[in-house]
């Protein structure tokens, strides 16, 4: 079966998600996450989905979940490279992942959780969920 | 009013699921939908085709390109013999949180779609059917 | 024959004056819904007029596109030209806003007049957004978060 990569960045871990998941494929990448986020003890994931031109409830509850998880785990989560397209039909649908940290691409991304692990009160150029 | 085109597939697992958004991606686009428009209706389809099989125990999509007043838009029909829903009218209330989960995923999907229409009968199924017309651009 | 091409010539003429209507109904859309690059990383949004559901999609569409081209990560939403904020106002302004977190940009609602503070708190609603009474107010604060200082130039003699 397919799986989706995580590589190691610095301090992160990225995942890039290319395709259209099914449900056997996210659930792989929520284990696979949570086992590597313990064994290279990652203090942040990178989420991008630049390549993705939907984002329906169920993938948006991956990744609502796999903030979770990475919160429990003392992680961050960035996700980045949200199409325009794809911003508009969840906020119509009433999705607006509130819970997790945003930025419009991997460098924007990465710059922001090393402020984040670096700065964990937040101060005045932190950003993210109200 | 009337349909130009119509094809139907199986709604029985997170595969198809896939087959359904790329077959109405392919229609929205070849009827000229603005990208946002196509993006919007493709996802309300994965919602309902999700419920489908969530829910409704698995079942069909009919997707029809259809041509009425002028206006080209296209059809969807969602059909099941699951459990049906026993209180429509409940199902259709906003069951997301802020954080974004739970309900059956109706009431998002009509917001995504021009016309959305609900039938129901417990013991004997489902029949869900969604339209978006291509909107006249400049 | 010729009544069918008087027929033709009618239609045509009919339908390429609807599409001069509907693309002029198109550009006065866009055009009062201005994106302005104010500073690195910080665009304005004048809005005038209403903010109706249409009209919304408009300028979350503009907006959001306006990030990915500058790459700005806050939008000042200046709302001095809304006559009116409603629950459904406040809506639009809700979506407008989770729509520009979603690409990584936070927003500021500034222009907010009294009374529109008083209708807020009346009617109960949350933005739950940072807003201040004047684009000034908004772009200092803006300034702030993006790690940029105003400062004096120096005015001693060389």
């Amino acid at each position: 079966m397919e799986q989706i990569p995580i590589l190691k960045v610095g301090r992160c871990l990225l995942v890039s998600i290319q395709i259209d998941m099914h449900d056997r494929l996210a659930l792989a990448l929520q284990d696979d996450l949570t086992h590597k986020l313990v064994e290279t003890r990652a203090r942040g994931v990178l989420i991008d989905i630049s390549a993705l031109d939907l984002v329906d409830s169920f993938i948006g509850r991956m990744l609502s979940n796999i903030a979770a998880m990475a919160r429990v785990l003392d992680a961050q989560t960035v996700l980045v490279g949200m199409r325009p397209q794809v911003a508009i039909t969840l906020v119509e649908l009433g999705l607006t992942l509130p819970d997790i940290k945003t930025a419009l691409d991997v460098d924007r991304g990465l710059a922001l959780i090393n402020r984040l692990i670096d700065e964990p009160d937040g101060s005045d150029r932190a950003r993210g969920a109200h | 009013m009337h349909v130009e085109r119509t094809s139907t597939l199986e709604v029985r697992t997170s595969e198809d699921v896939v087959k359904v958004r790329q077959e109405v991606r392919n229609r929205t686009a070849a009827a000229g939908f603005s990208l946002v428009d196509q993006t919007k209706f493709v996802t309300a389809a994965s919602e309902i085709a999700r419920n489908t099989i969530d829910h409704g125990g698995g079942g069909i999509a009919r997707v029809e390109t259809i041509f009425s007043a002028g206006k080209r838009g296209v059809r969807l029909v969602f059909e099941d013999a699951g459990p049906g829903i026993a209180d429509i009218a409940l199902a259709m209330q906003d069951g997301y949180s802020s954080g974004g989960g739970l309900g059956m995923g109706l009431p998002g999907a009509k917001r995504l779609s021009n016309e959305f229409c609900v039938e129901s009968t417990p013991g004997k199924g489902t029949k869900v059917t969604l339209v978006r017309w291509k909107m006249p651009k400049l | 024959m010729l009544d069918k091409l008087g027929l033709y010539t009618a239609e045509v003429y009919q339908q390429s004056r609807d599409d001069i209507i509907k693309r002029q109904a198109q550009e006065l859309l866009e055009l009062s819904t201005p994106v302005v690059e104010l500073w690195d990383k910080i665009l304005a949004l004048p809005l005038i007029g209403t903010l109706d559901s249409e009209r919304t999609q408009t300028v979350i569409e503009n907006l959001l596109n306006h990030i990915v081209k500058s790459g700005a990560e806050i939008a000042i939403i200046d709302i001095t030209g809304v006559p009116t904020v409603d629950t459904l106002v406040a809506q639009n302004l809700i979506k407008t806003v989770s729509a520009a977190r979603l690409m990584g940009a936070d927003c500021i609602i500034s222009g907010i007049r009294p009374q529109i503070a008083q209708t807020i708190v009346h009617l109960g609603l949350q933005l739950d957004v940072v807003s201040k009474a004047t684009m000034a107010d908004a772009l200092a604060l803006a300034l702030k978060r993006t790690g940029k200082i105003v400062s004096p130039v120096s005015s001693k003699p060389q």
